[in-house]
């Protein structure tokens, strides 16, 4: 029994994760088209697996799972995604919408990153996961994830600061 | 944790790209299509509804199987059937007048129809110095049970086989 032509549930509960869940699949790709199909192919696996969309730890874990299947699929895209972590702000689609020059180089900081530490901080921050969530994502210790957390800061507050 | 607050606080105010307004569209289409494929891949033909269906017949089949069960190994342990009866006899067997009245079935009788006799000649058992003369016996036993308190009663009646082994020098 599925509840995908039952429930229309799942357009009430997507409208608000969506934002975050794209960000969050953009860290792994460097395009918003790849990120919204991860999404999509994530969104609709949880859903057809009847997974209860309260379960945000599970959700985020099936992003990233998409995420990294595609990019072992896809050795190109690996390849070119790779290729791009090295020239980030010529190719890299912006992730935020910015309302002034402070925040295009906050963005920018954030793309430097290491992506263990911005897929951390991509949950805490703009998708509010607890460090119970975020550990149940990504399959790590609390501890883990609060560090990682904790150097994403860290980081960003030495690059900030050092740019502004 | 409080030296980053003032950061955290500038990282929530960026705010994510929302997300293209196809990307629901493209959800609710694949959604759609998925039960789409779950609702045509019985191309309109029903899955055989697996429902619970009583078979009395069976029911009763096995009740009076159990029944006789009952009654017949009950018989066993209360009373032994008489194996020096003579062949071609019908015997009434006595009936057990009961000393009590109790809501209780007991014994009341047992009948012994034989119907077929057939001698099967001189037979050479293991062992034996003589011969001994096969002849089986088949017969129909009815037996009879009776509750003194309510009058109700029960008979069982069944087909059995008896091979009687006769020594030839006795003959």
């Amino acid at each position: 029994m599925e509840n995908v032509v039952t429930h229309e549930d799942w357009k009430v509960g997507f409208s608000e994760l969506a934002p975050g869940l794209v960000l969050f699949a953009r860290q792994f790709v460097r395009s918003i088209a790849d990120a919204e199909d991860i999404v999509q192919d994530a969104f609709v696996r949880f859903w057809r697996k009847e997974h209860s969309i309260e379960n945000r730890a599970l959700l985020f874990a099936t992003v990233r799972s998409v995420a990294l299947d595609l990019l072992r699929r896809d050795a190109r895209r690996a390849r070119r995604e790779a290729n791009a972590a090295l020239d980030l702000e010529q190719t890299t689609q912006p992730q935020f919408d910015f309302d002034d020059g402070s925040q295009r180089e906050l963005a920018a900081a954030i793309d430097r990153l290491p992506v263990d530490q911005r897929e951390v901080l991509v949950m805490k921050i703009w998708n509010e996961l607890t460090f119970a969530e975020i550990a149940g994502a990504l399959e790590i210790s609390q501890n883990t994830a609060a560090s990682r957390y904790r150097y994403a800061l860290a980081a960003l507050k030495k690059n900030f600061v050092a740019h502004e | 944790m409080n030296d980053f607050s003032e950061l955290e606080a500038d990282l929530k105010k960026l705010r994510p790209r929302e997300a293209s307004a196809q990307l629901a569209t493209r959800i609710e289409q694949e959604l759609a299509e998925v039960s789409g494929r779950t609702a045509t891949a019985t191309a309109g033909v029903l899955p055989k509804q697996k429902a619970f269906k009583f078979n009395w017949s069976a029911l009763g089949l096995g009740l009076a199987s159990a029944a006789a069960f009952l009654l017949l190994a009950r018989v066993n342990v209360d009373q032994l059937p008489d194996k020096g009866r003579s062949l071609g006899a019908m015997t009434p067997a006595p009936s057990v007048a009961p000393s009590e009245e109790k809501d209780t079935f007991v014994p009341s009788g047992l009948t012994q129809v034989v119907y077929d006799t057939r001698d099967e000649g001189l037979h050479f058992a293991e062992g034996a110095s003589e011969p001994v003369r096969r002849v089986v016996s088949r017969k129909r036993e009815t037996l009879q049970w009776n509750n003194a308190q309510t009058g109700a009663s029960l008979r069982v009646s069944y087909p059995s086989e008896e091979v009687t082994l006769i020594p030839a020098a006795g003959q």
